[in-house]
């Protein structure tokens, strides 16, 4: 069965040879709820970084 | 009382001289020295690049917020720099040519207790024949003004497309030793989206022509992060992504000559080639913007405070060894010049001990490897440590009293892919220490735990809430101390 996500790629292209995103991985990158919550894990991690680099 | 003169109202310099106006009592001057009149919020030039934000979105005047915080702006560019002063007096000065304020041309000198030079870099668009807006073929986003140009040139091409003629997008560096492939990563995610969003993607071939001799290395060796348990390069990320959204790449290059749709390269290989384009967009290699300095006989010591790449040398081990023995400590803590005490470079300005990427050489002998980023985060952190320094100095120490090394601290960095407030994406970055350090850290150079990236919506958040963040910090709105470098 044909997979939408690698369609594109040409065989023994450079693109074919390294690893494409299924439909979980994109939907879940603009899923609004998920998003939130990366939203607030990210800015935790900046903001860990932040106090690291500032001593 | 004392004289700081900052040169460059830029994102460190900007940032030091209005730390050291709230720190220092009104007895003492704080003066920059700057030739645009406005600030302009170089990250969202990629948004003007597409036609999402206005130029007048990215930048404000400068005039009335240096006025509001009693800073002594002289809208000029420094010309030259005599640390000793002059044969009739010691006290040290510069010299600076107006480019604004009715003074446009007019010269003039200014002494300074202590120099802070924050001067940016020079787009060295000269340096690859037919490269840049300006009498070139390829545009540029480094610029707000480069940026609107971009954008009304992508506009003709996304016509052509929805015309139905075939359109070759190349976007990425113009020379073997360019810098900032972050920014051209942006623009070449944003204008997919862009093409995406108009229908017209598949008409178009995009292209990713870069100095970088693996994707995902940006001038800093790479970087490696956790994921689905495993430790795992950005170039793994970084051409999943490229591939994801169907665009080639043609890695290890330095752009010799660009002409009327066509860019000449070399390789890595020593081979040479070219790639037909209807739109470029390449980032010039960046330089020292050319400063001169002068003893107190007037003989020129440029030599000796300049790299000769035109950057000022600071605390940093400029030895010149080779690869195998590059150590974290290399990189400058202070940022004080080893001969004149009381000058200071930072941000792009200061010049880097070496690369971080692994230095490349073609058969030919031509060097091609990115050079080191100074990104926003670390040079505004430059620019607020330099300001404590100088505050300190000015209140009695004897040195410099705070650090910020590029191998000692981190960086966040949000590289957009994409504008839209549910379909926008971006990739949040964080890299700690930003030069890697393998003694510290074998292996990998990082420590894994403060190494992080992810792409999504939450990244186009965030770098849309900062873009209004610092246009409020620059701006010292009400809290804008409060807002982190
Ligand atoms: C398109 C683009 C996108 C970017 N995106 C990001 C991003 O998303 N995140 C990030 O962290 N970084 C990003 N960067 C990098 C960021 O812009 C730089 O790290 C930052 O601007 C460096 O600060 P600086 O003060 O050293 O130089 P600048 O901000 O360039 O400031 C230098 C200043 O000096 C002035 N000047 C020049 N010559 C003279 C002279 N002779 N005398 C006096 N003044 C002079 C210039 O006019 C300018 O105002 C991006 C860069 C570009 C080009």
């Amino acid at each position: 069965m044909a997979h939408q996500h690698v369609e594109h790629l040409d065989p023994y292209s450079p693109q074919s040879g390294t690893m494409i995103p299924g439909g979980l991985v994109k939907f879940m990158r603009t899923c609004v709820l998920w998003q939130i919550i990366r939203f607030l894990v990210i800015n935790l991690r900046m903001t860990k970084l932040i106090l690291k680099s500032h001593h | 009382m004392a004289r700081v003169v900052v040169m460059g109202g830029g994102v460190s310099g900007h940032t030091a001289a209005t730390f050291l106006r709230d720190w220092l009592s009104a007895d003492h001057e704080v003066v920059v020295v700057t030739p645009n009149s406005k600030w302009n919020w170089i990250p969202s030039n990629i948004w003007v690049g597409v036609g999402r934000m206005k130029k007048e979105d990215v930048v404000f005047d400068l005039d009335p917020v240096y006025k509001k915080a009693n800073i002594d702006y002289r809208q000029a560019k420094a010309l030259t720099i005599h640390p000793e002063g002059s044969k009739e007096s010691d006290t040290p000065f510069i010299t600076i040519e107006y480019t604004g304020q009715g003074k446009e041309g007019e010269k003039e000198e200014l002494t300074y207790d202590y120099l802070i030079n924050a001067t940016g870099p020079k787009l060295n668009f000269a340096a690859t024949e037919g490269l840049g807006p300006h009498g070139g073929h390829t545009v540029s986003v480094c610029t707000a003004d480069h940026a609107v140009h971009a954008n009304e040139e992508l506009h003709k091409v996304i016509a052509k497309l929805k015309a139905g003629e075939k359109q070759t997008l190349v976007i990425g560096t113009g020379h073997g030793m360019c810098t900032c492939q972050g920014a051209a990563f942006e623009y070449i995610f944003n204008i997919d989206h862009e093409l995406r969003a108009a229908g017209v993607r598949d008409k178009a071939e995009v292209i990713w022509l870069t100095n970088e001799s693996f994707l995902g290395d940006f001038g800093m060796g790479g970087m490696h992060v956790k994921r689905g348990g495993y430790i795992a390069s950005s170039k793994i990320f970084a051409e999943s992504l490229f591939a994801e959204h169907d665009m080639e790449w043609i890695l290890g290059t330095h752009v010799t000559k660009v002409e009327e749709g066509k860019i000449h390269y070399e390789t890595l290989d020593g081979d040479t080639d070219f790639q037909e384009f209807d739109f470029a967009m390449l980032i010039p290699p960046f330089g020292g913007v050319g400063l001169k300095a002068y003893d107190k006989e007037g003989a020129d010591i440029t030599d000796k405070v300049f790299a000769p790449n035109g950057f000022m040398k600071v605390d940093a081990d400029y030895s010149g060894k080779p690869y195998e023995e590059w150590k974290a400590s290399d990189w400058p803590r202070t940022l004080q010049n080893p001969d004149y005490k009381n000058m200071f470079a930072v941000g792009i300005a200061f010049a880097p001990p070496h690369l971080m990427s692994k230095p490349m050489k073609n058969p030919n002998g031509t060097p091609i490897n990115p050079t080191p980023p100074r990104t926003g985060m670390p040079s505004a952190m430059m620019g607020k440590a330099v300001a404590q320094s100088i505050r300190d100095m000015i209140n009695g120490a004897k040195e410099p009293t705070h650090t910020a090394s590029m191998s000692e601290m981190g960086a966040a960095c949000v590289a957009s892919a994409g504008a839209g407030f549910f379909s926008g994406k971006a990739v949040s970055m964080t890299v700690y220490p930003v030069v890697p350090d393998y003694e510290k850290y074998p292996g990998v150079g990082r420590d894994l735990s403060y190494t992080t990236g992810e792409i999504g919506l939450a990244g186009h958040w965030i770098k849309h809430f900062l873009h209004y963040a610092f246009m409020w910090k620059a701006q010292l709105k009400p809290g804008w101390k409060i807002i982190p470098e």
